[in-house]
């Protein structure tokens, strides 16, 4: 009976609480605190949603294990497969925000950021993020309860031209080529990519629009044999036709040409698969290569972890690392605002997101962290090296503004 | 048991529901509809939502390639005029009961450009046509920033009556529900009318219609305009559903999405769209939450049941077409005529 008036109680209150248009608090104020995501583990995105899924559960289980949960509650994963479909994760997103409403969800696309993006803000309850990267979600006032663990894509390619930059010798600057698939994800920062090219003095000579995984590019490839680029950046593929320009490109004859790619396209996996195009690939990542644990705590720990958890795992990739670094700072935000002795409100977390400046990754990032724009906009160039199958930096960390 | 009807009225005759039984199952099944948001949670009712549009869209292709004999793969792009000409609508503050037909009526107009040439092609080659439309369509949705807001899609302000700002799934519930039923009212009603029946003519044999004196041309470019209108008023509520929209949504996945629901579901028949588009929308779900109860025992395996969920639902719908060609509404006939005469035997 105690039970059920206090339900009743509970109910009443939530839904004076509502009517008063007042936020509600996630469901999870006291007991487990529940992190759910709705990764996409299966469909054209499944390359990296299982890695991602894997990154994000492994630090909540980590997380209990080394140090006790947050703040005393321990870490209830919850996970259900997007297929990538938009309708999909959208009915996963109502599903476990109807069974959990959680404080943080982790999402699995643009499509979905952008729809959920609607609801969020309506409850007020919860923190998301995605593995997009999309520009315009990088924007605390219209979709306020959004952030991305890493750059915008627009960011992504201010900092391969910051590089493209340095390399300048003389008076001469180098010139650029933009590659990129005709696809939101590809065109996102064609427009801002040209601006700063524009302001920093760099010469855009070529513009190539692809459809995504293009196999016949000889006519592509022909325009830019005419352009003569020093850096073509390709940005909106994962694999193909990455591997064919450049096989055309030096069967051309054009050995001089760097080919630069966005995070994507940035895996040891994927730069395994492009085969002999693969050496000397180069790009922006705003992660530490697993391999890299010089100064990086937190990559040996997680190494570690991975290690012990996932025995066949030979190589622990960078979505790992992207699931990984989004469950730190969903821990991080969760535990500043229950350190504040505040409830787990949207408006909470997301002041406890954007208070994170300057905040230690422990090395996953070279540079503090800054979330107040809801990005990292940092990163660093990588480049392949095809005989050791293993990225290694080619320039120091860059902070975009 | 019951053993026939008994008819002594014209207006029996013809009305829709002939019997108490059938009144009755209705009448349980609109209260079930009425109350859903209520005994359901939030996830029910998103899924209801979901299936609602699926239904509505279904039956404007059904109309044309079940009812029509017209087979089109560009659904999912007059989906497309639907959504965004009720988004631009929309924004300059036009009411949603506006919106919808208008959007409809945009997709019908589009409709009719795209159905001109099934006149002189059909079959595979009406196909490619229509296919050619799907993807001309899909970059003019693409490229025009102004009306469709290009690649990063546009925001839809919530369907609004009277004050009441319908934000949320139980809400748009009621708009979703109340659209399906009249459009499957009308499509119900039409092929007991000269032009839907004229539509089924023309499907089982062109010639022998135009013998009879149905202008074909007039008839194919009709099926195509309430084809493509049903598919604009179910891509407007599309948009009213998740006010987020951007060309991904109305891709030529959707279109053989929708193809798939009317062919599994029966081609030619109200009931088998409704079944068909519940099947394509629900079986994933119910799949996929079947992967997330063994994942409570075994966490480590939704890594390989997910990919094997995909796998499960492509061979149910081999099975269905194989064992059942014309679809779940037969089995439902089959269920139908055993109860006619249960417990005998029939």
């Amino acid at each position: 009976m105690t039970t059920r008036r206090h339900a009743l109680k509970g109910v009443a209150a939530a839904t004076g609480l509502t009517a008063m248009g007042l936020p509600l608090t996630s469901w999870s104020q006291a007991g487990d605190l529940v992190v759910a995501a709705a990764p996409p583990i299966t469909g054209v995105f499944a390359f990296a949603g299982v890695g991602l899924n894997m990154g994000l559960n492994d630090y909540c289980e980590w997380r209990n294990e080394a140090r006790g949960g947050i703040a005393g509650r321990r870490i209830r994963y919850i996970s259900e497969d997007s297929a990538y479909k938009m309708d999909q994760a959208m009915a996963v997103f109502k599903k476990l925000m109807a069974a959990h409403r959680p404080p943080v969800f982790y999402g699995d696309s643009t499509a979905w950021a952008k729809a959920a993006a609607v609801e969020v803000s309506q409850l007020g309850t919860t923190l998301t993020c995605s593995p997009s990267f999309a520009s315009d979600l990088a924007d605390p006032e219209k979709v306020p309860y959004y952030f991305m663990a890493g750059p915008t894509y627009a960011s992504m390619c201010y900092i391969l031209l910051e590089y493209i930059n340095s390399q300048a010798k003389g008076g001469n600057k180098p010139t650029v080529a933009l590659v990129y698939s005709d696809t939101e994800f590809g065109r996102d920062p064609i427009e801002a990519a040209k601006a700063r090219a524009k302001q920093l003095g760099l010469n855009v000579v070529q513009e190539i629009i692809t459809k995504p995984g293009s196999v016949d590019v000889s006519a592509e490839v022909a325009r830019l044999r005419r352009a003569r680029p020093d850096y073509v950046i390709f940005h909106g593929y994962v694999l193909a036709p990455i591997p064919e320009f450049i096989r055309q490109m030096r069967e051309a004859g054009m050995t001089g040409t760097q080919f630069m790619g966005t995070i994507w396209s940035m895996d040891k996996s994927t730069a395994e698969a492009m085969g002999p195009a693969g050496e000397g690939w180069m790009g922006v990542m705003p992660y530490r290569y697993s391999h890299d644990v010089k100064d990086a705590p937190t990559m040996v720990t997680m190494n570690q972890f991975a290690q012990k958890r996932r025995p066949e795992i030979k190589y622990v990739s960078t979505f790992y690392t992207h699931g990984w670094l989004v469950g730190s700072i969903f821990a991080e935000v969760i535990e500043r605002v229950l350190k504040a002795n505040r409830p787990l409100t949207g408006p909470n977390m997301k002041a406890a997101l954007e208070g994170l400046s300057d905040w230690d990754s422990g090395g996953i990032s070279g540079l503090p962290i800054n979330l107040k724009g809801h990005q990292i906009a940092t990163g660093r160039i990588y480049r392949f090296d095809a005989n050791a199958k293993l990225f290694e930096p080619a320039s120091g960390w860059i902070r975009t503004s | 048991m019951r053993i026939g009807d008994f008819k002594a009225s014209y207006a029996h005759d013809e009305s829709l529901l002939t019997t108490p039984v059938q009144r009755s199952w209705m009448l349980g099944f609109a209260l079930l509809v009425i109350l859903f948001p209520w005994l359901g949670a939030n996830y029910l009712t998103y899924l209801a939502c979901l299936t609602g549009i699926h239904v509505i869209a279904a039956m404007g292709l059904n109309i044309v390639t079940g009812y029509a004999g017209q087979i089109s793969l560009g659904h999912a792009a007059f989906m497309g005029v639907g959504c965004y000409t009720v988004a631009f609508l929309a924004k300059m503050g036009v009411p949603f009961y506006l919106c919808l037909p208008a959007g409809g009526l945009a997709s019908a107009l589009i409709g009719v450009l795209v159905g001109i040439p099934s006149l002189r092609i059909k079959g595979l080659y009406l196909a490619v046509a229509t296919l050619a439309a799907q993807f001309i369509l899909m970059f003019v949705f693409r490229e025009w920033d102004g009306f469709t807001g290009g690649v990063r899609g546009v925001n839809l302000p919530p369907a609004e009556l009277a004050g009441w700002v319908m934000d949320t799934d139980p809400e748009i519930y009621y708009v979703i529900m109340a659209c399906a039923f009249v459009m499957l009212l009308g499509a119900r009603n039409l092929f007991r009318t000269y032009i839907g029946r004229s539509f089924i003519a023309i499907r089982d044999k062109d010639i022998s219609a135009e013998v009879l004196g149905i202008d074909l041309f007039r008839s194919k470019l009709l099926a195509f305009a309430l084809g493509s209108f049903y598919a604009g008023v179910a891509g407007g509520l599309m948009g009213y559903f998740y006010r987020a929209i951007t060309p991904e949504h109305f891709t030529l996945t959707l279109s053989i999405f929708y193809l798939a629901a009317i062919i599994v579901g029966g081609l030619g028949t109200v009931l088998g769209t409704i079944l068909g588009a519940a099947f394509m929308a629900l079986v994933p779900e119910v799949l996929r939450g079947i992967v997330s109860l063994i994942t409570v025992w075994a966490p480590d395996a939704m890594a390989l049941l997910s990919p094997m969920r995909e796998m499960v639902f492509g061979a149910l719908i081999i099975c269905f077409l194989i064992f059942e060609p014309h679809g779940l509404v037969e089995m439902w006939r089959r269920v139908r005529r055993f109860f006619h005469l249960w417990p005998f035997k029939t």
